[in-house]
């Protein structure tokens, strides 16, 4: 049967996130997409511009993490020169990636992934958001996040130069030593953050893993998918944010591959499909086999359960416990249940926070050389983070002057977008029943991939913002049965928008 | 009384870098009287911007399709709704707003919003639209009767 899907302008222009359902004969749903209706155009952008623009150029992609942009940026920048950065820019270097990716998971955990395990999967719609969360936590626990991410934030701004956008970042090195006033500054912050970090653990433990409804919903196999997972490991194999080799590792937990930044095309591929500007990547050396799960399909994850699931361990003591606990309950590892991506955040959480405080107290975070001057001619560079959500590629290729004649990206909602779409489309074939389908439905898919975070913005490369959602049921003969919409007013407001309310229309 | 201005967009998206280009405009003519900052970050992350303020403006460009590009719209920050958010990507300000009320921090109890229609938001290094640009002065000079005529 052919099936005919348009992505209508219009959507596009107004940036829903968009589900299309199609029916069967009986009534079922045949296939769901969750479709990202945003174009591509960074990399575009970008050829002809001088290479060493490009930590300020990308970390503009999205607001929500320029410092995982600008960082991948400028590690590209040390490969395109060949030049390792002096120690102690990697110390200054490390220990604000650690900072943001801190106060980026403190961020999600409390105010995004908290409504559905803080304020519980069965509360109350009305309740189900941040200041549910609040209620449940306490206003104390609410200022102490704020506050907490307060000083996070200006230890960053300290560190890299400017609040607006990261400006540090320099092949070979950064931009500003840090002086000794300063390291007392950062040693004082990275000890709140441990101790705020602990807390959350804490928090963790008696809302969610208390609660047996919680846990079960965690290991229902709605939310479960048998995928390879990726992500970097340091030397022992051990979680590492800023850098190391791409580690793979099979459904089963065996080491799949492990490589170089420089490696990664002979390892990762980009599958295409007609209904998406999304592309969806997949492991090369096993192939693209549709969204299916392992063994025969090549669909991987990243983000924080993959990182735990592709590591030996945990670099520092504290999370290295929480580590253990969490595949003594849910293991052996891998772990493929979607929703412990949440408590693998919060283990992150304190790992960031006890790698800042190890990086602050270091002596060489104060070494006045900060600098390793390039002088190699430029061609080809490739630096690789772990972004908060996942793996983050970038890519350059200039000319002999340094002017980019290609640029790849390859963002953590990419490497996820697979696995995505069999979370939504899963979550659609279970709750969608004889075409019927209401804003529930809405709200289960939502949790399906809120798990991931997808910035599809960041995916897409286009602009990142609110994102409303349109979900559409065809019949077999593509005749439209049904339309649920949780619209969105202002498309551009980065405050976003006056007038937005739900509304089921059909 | 502590005044923040602070200007949003992102100023490789075309129009979208409005708000920036008015900062650079205020920070000398406002020196003294208010705190200008600019910021291409978003949702709730611009929560801890506004801590410890009395009075807020918040400048942004906003694609209502009912105005003229250029055209100038004020709202009042309490009045837009919030909305269930699926992630940080999609949390806005209603949302932080609320938050920050709920919280009980010290958070300005009154914060306006100078947002202007704009056409186009999407073209990366797109250049900015004619009338939008023309505009600028005026953003400028309501912001600063603002401050000064609170």
């Amino acid at each position: 049967m052919t099936r005919h899907i348009v992505i209508d302008p219009i959507t596009r222009l107004e940036g829903h996130g968009k589900i299309d359902v199609i029916l069967n004969d009986q009534g079922e749903v045949d296939h769901a997409y969750f479709q990202v209706p945003e174009l591509r155009g960074f990399e575009k952008f970008a050829q002809g511009r001088p290479a060493e623009d490009m930590p300020q150029i990308t970390s503009r992609i999205c607001g929500v993490c320029p410092m995982a942009h600008h960082m991948a940026a400028t590690k590209a920048l040390d490969d395109l020169y060949q030049i390792e950065p002096a120690p102690a820019a990697r110390v200054i270097r490390e220990l604000a990636y650690n900072t943001f990716m801190f106060e980026d998971h403190a961020l999600h955990f409390y105010f995004l992934g908290g409504p559905d395990f803080i304020v519980g999967p069965t509360a109350p719609k009305d309740q189900r958001n941040v200041l549910g969360v609040v209620a449940k936590v306490g206003v104390e626990v609410g200022k102490k996040v704020i506050a907490m991410r307060r000083a996070a934030r200006d230890l960053i701004s300290l560190l890299a130069g400017k609040v607006i956008h990261p400006v540090f970042g320099l092949p070979g090195g950064v931009s500003r030593q840090v002086r000794a006033e300063e390291q007392e500054r950062a040693v004082q912050v990275a000890r709140q953050a441990v101790e705020f970090a602990e807390f959350t653990l804490g928090a963790f433990h008696d809302i969610v893993l208390k609660n047996r409804q919680y846990v079960a919903l965690i290991t229902s196999p709605a939310y479960t998918h048998q995928t390879y997972y990726m992500g970097l490991v340091d030397e022992k194999n051990r979680v590492n944010f800023y850098d190391g080799a791409v580690r793979v590792v099979t459904p089963q937990g065996k080491e799949y591959a492990r490589f170089q930044a420089r490696d990664y095309l002979k390892h990762i591929a980009e599958h295409v499909e007609p209904w998406s500007f999304m592309k969806f990547c997949y492991l090369k050396n096993v192939g693209w086999k549709g969204f299916e799960e392992a063994p025969a399909s090549g669909v991987y994850a990243v983000a924080p359960l993959a990182r735990l699931n592709v590591s030996d361990g945990m670099p520092t003591p504290k999370a290295q416990a929480a580590y253990e606990e969490f595949f003594g309950t849910l293991g052996p590892r891998p772990v493929h249940h979607t929703l412990a991506t949440h408590w693998a955040r919060v283990i992150e959480l304190l790992c960031a926070a006890e790698m800042m405080l190890q990086l602050a107290q270091s002596p060489l975070l104060v070494d006045p050389n900060i600098r390793n001057i390039p002088t190699a001619k430029p061609a080809e560079g490739i630096g690789i983070v772990e972004a908060p959500r996942g793996t983050l590629i970038h890519h350059y290729a200039t000319d002999e002057k340094g002017v980019i004649t290609m640029a790849n990206l390859i963002v953590a909602t990419q490497n996820n977008a697979a696995r995505i779409a069999m979370s939504v489309d899963r979550a659609a074939k279970a709750l969608i029943k004889g075409g019927q389908a209401d804003d529930g439905v809405l709200n289960m898919i939502e949790m399906a991939f809120r798990a991931y975070d997808p910035c599809n913005g960041c995916a897409t490369h286009s602009l990142p913002g609110h994102m409303p959602l349109l979900l559409r049921i065809y019949d077999p003969r593509h005749r439209l049965v049904n339309e649920i919409r949780r619209a969105g007013g202002f498309t551009d407001f980065q405050g976003r928008g006056a007038e937005r309310a739900g509304a089921t229309e059909k | 009384m502590k005044t923040l201005v602070l200007g949003l967009g992102n100023d490789l998206l075309a129009d979208d870098a409005i708000g920036l280009l008015a900062v650079d405009e205020l920070e000398n003519r406002l020196a003294g009287r208010a705190d200008v900052v600019g910021t291409s970050r978003h949702g709730l992350a611009l929560l801890e911007f506004f801590v410890g303020y009395h009075r807020a403006i918040v400048m942004d460009s906003v694609r209502t399709l009912r105005h003229a590009p250029g055209t100038i719209i004020e709202l009042e920050g309490g009045a837009l709704r919030p909305v269930r958010i699926a992630s940080p990507h999609f949390a806005g300000w209603p949302e932080m707003l609320h938050l920050a009320h709920e919280l009980g921090i010290t958070f300005p109890p009154r914060v306006r919003i100078f947002a202007m229609e704009v056409a186009d938001t999407s073209t990366i290094g797109g250049s900015m639209t004619p009338a939008v640009r023309r505009a600028l002065p005026e953003l400028c000079a309501r912001v600063c009767q603002a401050v000064d005529q609170w």
